[in-house]
Parts: C-alpha cells; sequence; structure tokens
C-alpha cells in the first residue's frame, strides 16, 4: 500500500511539559516525527528536500518533502532535483538536515516557542560514524537549543517493540531490509550485539530503480510515464518474491497459462482516434443529386457555349465564302482596292482564312482527326507558297529581297523540323501500339507461361534495385563511427581516400592546387551530397514499375513485395505505417514482478558484489560466534522482518527456505513479519523515551562539549529497559 | 507568491522562533552546499577504522563478505535463465530470438543494460 505522508500543522505542542521527549526516525525515505508515549507520529513526510527557483520573483525556495506536483509549475525546477541528506544510510548533509528539522518541528506547532525545549531522541543507522553523530549532536544542540539529545537504532528499537507484543522472543535475530541498506542483527538478552550485525548494500531503492531501468529499456516510447514516485507504487502494488527464482523464469519462459495469470498490465491512458463514420446513405444520396445537377449545368453552358462558337464560324465561313465569290467576279488589278474594305490583303489571305475557318468549324463539330491530319497536311502544303522567294535564285534579288529570302528560308526550316518531330512521335505511338498488341496476343495464347515469366523478370528486377539500394544504404547508414572495413560503397571508398591525401602534407616541391580550374572539383567530389545524387531513375527501377503495374493487372493473386528498409526491425519498435492500438499503450509486467526484488537476495544481480537476505543471517551467526548451538537454535527460532522492503508478498517463506539450507538441519526456524514494519521503529523509540530511565540516557550539551569525541563514538543506547 | 501556494504552505518560511540560528545566516548564499559536507567516502576516509581495534564493531566492519555460491546467470533483456554472452556487447542471453533483439539494439540501450548490472564500460 502506498505511504502517504502527513504534514498538518499540531496545535498542541505548548501543552506538553518541558520532560516530554521528542521522537524522531530518521529513515533514508521518511521522516517520522511525534511525541514520546503516544502511539503514532504525528508527523510524517517524505525526507527529501528541493530548491527551486520561484519563476516570478527569482529567489530559491526551500521545498520540503513530496508535494503536490501541480502546485510546483510556479516555480523552475529544472536545476533542482529532490535531493536527500542521506549517502547510504549515513546522513552527511547538514544544510539539508537542518531544513528537515525546521519543517518538521515547525510542522508539530513548535514556532512560536523560544527553543526546543524538549530531550530528543533520534533514530541513526547501525555503528554511524562518529563524524556523522556528533556533527548531528551538535546541529541539535547549536542551532536549536535540545537539552538532551539520544541515538538510537531503529532496527532494535522495531525488534524490542515486537518482543513486548510478544511476536518475538528475548534473543532473535533482526532482518532489516530497509530503503538503502539492509541489516542483519543479532539479540542476545534483549541486547543487540552489533559485534554480529551484518550489512548489505540494496534497498528497497535499488530495487525501484531496477524497476524503473527495465520498464524505461523495455518500453522506449513511454519512458515519460516512468517517474519514480509511480515506479514505486508499482513495485508496492505488484512485486513479489519468487519463492524459486529459477523455476519461476522456467515458467514464463514456455509460456504456462500459470505465467499468464502471473502477467499483470497496466493499460496508459490512451484515446482512440475518432473514426469518422462513413456518412450514411440519405447523405451520400443527397451529394450525389448535388452532383448531378452541377454536372448537368456545367454540362448545358458548355453546349451553349459550343452552339455560340459553331453560329459564329458559320457566320464567317459563310461571309468569307462570299467574299471569295465576290472576287472571281471582280478583275485582278481591283484585288487590293476592293479587299481594303474586309482587311484581308490578297487572295490567297482570304483563302488561308477561309480554310482555317472550315477547320475550326469542324473540329468545334467534334469530327475524327483522321480528316483533320490530312487537312493538316493540305495547310502545310499552302505554307509552300508563304515563301515565294525562297526557289527565286539569288542574282535576281535586290539586297532588301535578299534579306527576306534568308529570314523565309530560316522559318521554311523549322518548319520542317517540327514536322519531322511530329512524324517521329506518331511513329512512336503507332510502335508501342504494335508492341502492346502483341503482348496481348501472346498473353491470349497461353496465359501461363506469360504469367510466368513476367514473375521470372519481376523478381529479377526486384533483386537488382534492392541489392543496389541496401549497397548504397549500408554504405551510408553504418551504425556509429565508420570503420575501415565498413565502407563497402566504392564512391565512398574515393571520398576517404581523396580526404585522407589532401590533408596529406606535402613537404617538398610546391604546392600547385588550385592553380588550374579543375582541381576545385576535387571538392565536390569529396562532398558527401554526392554520394546521394543519383542521375533519376535508373532504368532498372523504371522496368520494374512496368512490369509491377502490368501483373497488377493482369494477376489477381500478385501482391508486390514491400521494401524491407534495413535490417530486421527491433521486436519492440512500434512500426508507423499502422495505427496505433489499445495494446501498444499497455504495460506488462511479468517477470518483472518477481525479478526486480531478487536482487535483495542476490546482490550480484546489479553488481554489488556481497551476499543476499538469507546468507546474511548464516553470516551473522556466525560473526556472533557464540559457540553454544542452544544458543544458536534460539536466534532462528525467533527471526524478526522489519522495515519497509518486508511488505514484498513471499519474503517470509523465502527467508525460510534460505536460511533452511545454510543450517544444519534439523534446526527450528521460524521467521515473522513486525506487526508493522514501517511504524515499529517509531512506536518502539516512542515507548522507550517515555520510561523513566530515559533521562539517564540521554546526554546533555555539557556532556558533549567536556567528553568529547572519543566519548560519543562508544556512546551505546541500553534498549533493555 | 500565488495564492494557492501560499495556502498550501508549500515553501518552508526563512526565519523560526525556535532557532537560535537561522539559516540564512549560517549558510550565506553564493558557497555551494556540495563542496562544504564531506560525503560518506570522505568521512569513513578521514576516521582511519585501522586505529581502532578490530574486535569492535564500526561502520566498515559490518559490511557484508562477497557470497560464497557463484553468481545467477539471467538474461539481461528477459530475466530468464541465460547461460550465454553476446561476444560483441558482453550481454547475456536466453535464446535466440532475445539474441536477435540485442543485435538490433542501439548503442545506448547496450549501455544502460550493462549499467544496470555495473558492468558497463565507462570511457573517459
Amino acid at each position: 500500500m502506498p505511504f502517504t505522508s502527513q504534514i498538518q500543522r499540531q496545535a498542541d505542542y505548548h501543552l506538553f511539559s518541558p520532560d516530554t521527549p521528542i521522537v524522531i526516525d530518521n529513515g533514508a525515505s521518511y521522516f517520522r516525527i511525534g511525541w514520546a508515549g503516544e502511539n503514532d507520529p504525528r508527523v510524517i513526510f517524505r525526507n527529501i528536500v528541493q530548491r527551486p527557483r520561484h519563476k516570478a520573483t527569482g529567489e530559491t525556495v526551500t521545498v520540503v518533502g513530496d508535494h503536490d506536483p501541480t502546485l510546483l509549475k510556479y516555480f523552475d525546477c529544472t536545476r533542482s532535483g529532490p535531493r536527500s541528506a542521506f549517502d547510504s544510510n549515513v546522513v552527511y548533509q547538514f544544510e539539508i538536515m537542518e531544513y528537515i528539522l525546521d519543517f518538521g518541528f515547525d510542522r508539530m506547532g513548535a514556532n512560536g516557542s523560544q527553543q526546543i525545549n524538549h530531550p530528543v531522541l533520534i533514530t541513526e543507522c547501525v555503528c554511524n560514524p562518529v563524524h556523522s553523530r556528533s556533527k548531528m549532536a551538535e546541529l541539535l544542540f547549536e542551532t536549536y537549543g535540545v537539552p538532551s539529545v539520544a541515538f538510537g537504532v531503529d532496527a532494535a528499537f522495531s525488534y524490542k517493540y515486537n518482543q513486548q507484543l510478544g511476536v518475538c522472543a528475548r534473543d532473535g535475530l533482526a532482518i532489516c531490509p530497509g530503503f538503502t541498506t539492509t541489516h542483519v542483527i543479532p539479540f542476545v538478552d534483549g541486547e543487540p550485539i552489533y559485534k554480529g550485525s551484518c550489512r548489505t548494500n540494496i534497498g528497497g531503492f535499488h530495487i525501484t530503480d531496477q524497476l524503473k531501468q527495465l520498464l524505461s529499456l523495455k518500453y522506449p516510447h513511454h519512458a515519460n510515464n516512468f517517474t519514480w514516485e509511480k515506479v514505486e507504487d508499482l513495485k508496492m502494488e505488484h512485486c513479489y518474491i519468487a519463492p524459486d527464482y529459477s523455476a519461476e523464469a522456467r515458467l514464463f519462459q514456455t509460456g504456462a497459462k500459470e505465467a499468464e495469470d502471473k502477467t499483470r498490465t497496466w493499460q496508459l491512458p490512451w484515446v482512440p482516434p475518432v473514426v469518422e463514420e462513413g456518412p450514411s446513405e440519405e447523405e451520400l444520396a443527397r451529394k450525389a443529386a448535388i452532383r448531378e445537377r452541377q454536372g448537368q449545368r456545367l454540362r448545358e453552358m458548355a453546349e451553349a457555349k459550343r452552339s455560340s462558337k459553331i453560329n459564329e464560324l458559320e457566320n464567317e465561313l459563310q461571309g468569307l465564302e462570299f467574299l471569295m465569290r465576290q472576287l472571281e467576279e471582280v478583275e485582278e488589278e481591283d484585288i487590293p482596292s476592293f479587299l481594303e474594305e474586309t482587311g484581308y490583303l490578297s487572295k490567297q489571305e482570304v483563302e488561308a482564312a477561309h480554310v482555317k475557318a472550315a477547320q475550326a468549324l469542324r473540329k468545334a463539330k467534334g469530327e475524327p482527326k483522321g480528316e483533320q491530319i490530312g487537312i493538316e497536311e493540305k495547310t502545310d502544303v499552302s505554307t509552300d507558297e508563304k515563301f515565294p522567294l525562297i526557289n527565286v535564285p539569288d542574282e535576281l534579288l535586290t539586297p532588301e529581297q535578299l534579306r527576306e529570302k534568308r529570314r523565309q528560308v530560316f522559318l521554311k526550316s523549322t518548319n520542317e523540323g517540327r514536322q519531322r518531330a511530329k512524324q517521329r512521335r506518331i511513329e512512336e505511338e503507332l510502335e508501342r501500339e504494335r508492341k502492346i498488341q502483341e503482348d496481348e496476343e501472346r498473353r491470349l495464347e497461353n496465359p501461363q507461361l506469360y504469367l510466368d515469366q513476367l514473375n521470372g523478370k519481376y523478381r529479377e528486377l526486384s533483386e537488382k534495385v534492392e541489392q543496389r539500394k541496401r549497397l548504397k544504404l549500408n554504405g551510408n547508414q553504418t551504425n556509429g563511427g565508420v570503420g575501415r572495413g565498413e565502407r563497402l560503397n566504392a564512391a565512398q571508398k574515393e571520398r576517404m581516400r581523396l580526404l585522407t591525401t589532401a590533408a596529406f602534407d606535402r613537404g617538398k616541391g610546391e604546392d600547385t592546387f588550385g592553380s588550374r580550374d579543375e582541381d576545385w572539383q576535387l571538392y565536390k567530389m569529396m562532398s558527401k551530397d554526392n554520394d546521394d545524387d543519383d542521375d533519376g531513375v535508373d532504368p532498372d527501377e523504371a522496368e520494374l514499375m512496368q512490369v509491377t503495374s502490368r501483373l497488377q493487372e493482369i494477376d489477381p493473386t500478385f501482391v508486390p513485395r514491400v521494401d524491407v528498409g534495413g535490417p530486421s526491425q527491433p521486436a519492440f519498435e512500434v512500426p508507423k505505417f499502422r495505427p496505433l492500438t489499445k495494446e501498444d499503450f499497455q504495460i506488462v509486467l511479468g517477470v518483472e514482478r518477481f525479478r526486480c526484488p531478487e536482487i535483495l537476495f542476490h546482490p550480484n544481480l546489479v553488481g554489488v558484489d556481497q551476499i543476499g537476505l538469507d546468507e546474511m543471517a548464516g553470516a551473522s551467526i556466525r560473526r556472533l560466534s557464540c559457540g553454544s548451538q542452544d544458543l544458536e537454535d534460539r536466534l532462528t527460532k525467533s527471526i524478526l522482518v522489519t522495515g519497509g522492503s518486508a511488505f514484498l508478498p513471499g519474503i517470509i517463506q523465502r527467508l525460510e527456505a534460505g536460511i533452511q539450507m545454510i543450517r544444519p538441519c534439523g534446526t527450528p526456524i521460524s521467521v515473522f513479519r513486525a506487526s508493522d514494519p514501517i511504524l515499529d521503529a517509531w512506536r518502539g523509540a516512542s515507548y522507550h523515551a517515555s520510561s523513566y530511565q530515559f533521562a539517564g540516557q540521554a546526554f546533555t550539551r555539557m556532556d558533549y562539549y567536556e567528553k568529547g569525541e572519543d566519548w560519543l563514538r562508544g556512546y551505546q543506547l541500553r534498549y533493555t529497559i | 507568491m500565488e495564492a494557492e501556494v501560499m495556502e498550501a504552505e508549500l515553501v518552508l518560511p526563512t526565519h523560526f522562533s525556535f532557532k537560535m540560528a537561522q539559516s540564512y545566516e549560517k549558510y550565506p548564499k553564493g558557497q555551494s552546499s556540495a563542496r562544504r559536507f564531506k560525503h560518506l567516502k570522505q568521512i569513513i576516509q578521514a576516521e582511519d577504522f585501522n586505529r581502532y581495534l578490530p574486535d569492535e564493531p564500526n561502520y566498515v566492519n559490518i559490511e557484508s563478505p562477497p557470497p560464497l555460491h557463484p553468481c545467477k546467470r539471467i538474461c539481461d533483456i528477459t530475466g530468464y535463465e541465460a547461460p550465454y554472452v553476446d561476444p560483441r556487447t558482453k550481454l547475456r542471453y536466453a535464446n535466440t530470438e532475445v539474441f536477435k533483439i540485442i543485435r538490433s539494439l542501439p548503442n545506448d540501450h547496450v549501455h544502460r543494460y550493462l549499467s544496470l548490472r555495473n558492468a558497463a564500460v565507462i570511457l573517459k
């Protein structure tokens, strides 16, 4: 279950007498503070501090504990991540510790009084280095004016509390998987024997971190969703400890049904894209009707235009015919003057205009092109007459006429060129038609053979094209740095050669590079863009396209081979050419559920070269070297598991099995979980502080200054009251 | 400060009556706190635990020894048992499908998988 913080400001600070100690459980994950003698701590919050900058004012503020992320939007949190006062399980950052203590005392309601006038019992780690201890004492005495201070180990308090509850006996073992470290402490006669204690630097933090990394690597696209807090929630909800890791892993590997049951999926919020419903029947009908009407209107307009144009042309034609008839009646000499009114200069012009008008009329009426060609040829012939001067020999012409003649020659040649091009085009078309015709005939006579041939050709061509593409791609896209052996492309080889020779310092002789223009072409060859340039579409590719289209037409079973881009795609890459479905947004927790907590028992899975929980128990008993079998039996008979990570399901069975393996056969083993693994430490401390012997255990400021550091190092709390 | 921030009391006040020396006096702006305090490694070095008797428990004494059993070899990607190691990337894998996946991983992912196991080679 997720831990919640309670940071309500307490109002009854002044109600407590100065004798009542304040009890602080200073853990690497949570900070718990409260009054001695009570059952629960008053204030609980996450033991982290953030120092973001306020966006508007620019001042740096301090935020203690975890807070509503929406409020943090007013602050610029980029340069300030959450920071902890702890390094492993030892407090070293006392500035942060001060902020945390400030916050804690403030929420206890102390703001308003002169100093913290109560004795303080604070927890620390096992065998805390004296440097940390003294700095903590200094902080409490100097800054807060605390009269007396006592230090204790949280795991010991937890054990004592459970001993009182009857969960465990006076002699026993406390196994405490914490946030950053795991301890095993033997208890003899109710007192912890630190000589026999054992510490491994693996804790809940490492489990969460491992889970976070694994999920981010497995689902790189959803990496943003895996925040630390979210992953911690996932861990608390879904992780468990398998009784036998290998068996469980094999279960998942074979894909048995039990594995399916044990797999949990987390559906990320995902909104399916809105599928536009196909327009309904009525819509379609309505749209079709509108289109029809529009088409009709357009057709009518076109008709009207055409008919009016035809009318015009007919009129013109008639006029011209009339004119021509008139011309025939008129004498030769009178033609120019006669024609002045109409705007035509000579009889030929009139005739030409007449022919053109007739042509246009026929086109407007929509007659087949065959006749048109004939008419065009006729018009071509008539153009010959336009160049009358060409055939006249040079000597007979005046200079002006010569110029005229040259112009006409030029025009005629261009005309002829145009005609020749037209001719060629016509021939090509006929040729293509003929080929298609032949193809059809071949297909009709033997469809199967034709199909096979076509398929074969398709395969060949696609192979060739792909190979070329692959060469080009491999040459350009080498993973990471390009090494000597990976320059497969000839162009790349050439380029590299040029680069090395160009960079090579030509010692002797004059450097004549650049004296000729062609030298600068070298840079063009060196540039990488050159490789990408392709001279248009390869003839192979063009043919391939043709064959594909042909096959698609005639063969219903033909499926063009999709070009596979590059090496095989990784299994967890989201392919882009299909719409994202719900499954893409699901996080599957299968093996990770029991793989991550496994590091408590096998720290070498994360590279920490130390023994795991079950072996630690054995090491601890060994270190104790008590010698008597009886004591050892008593120790294993009452093993208490406490600390935040004790909540993992399956830890009890696993520990039992593990310890059974290392102890001599037949020893009685019983493992219990503490009644409340998280709060028991604080409760034990609170109970201890409320006893009247506590006053003798705490040391005052005077003691601290007089007795010095050595004494502080030897200071140990007595747990048996 | 915005109203809702004030209401939620998000920010730690700078002055407390119960403190004899306030934070802003003790830690003037400018000096980075990171350099002011010794890290655990430095604390351990400074304390020189060799001075003390080997019998007495101290912070360094009570560390766990390395394990006697051979370490468990599990696949880096899937978590199954992994008898094989990829010679190029040094990742452990369980079967051929996983091997295909390993060979198509970007360099960055390979490094991260290795650092999970504390086996990544960091080039400086």
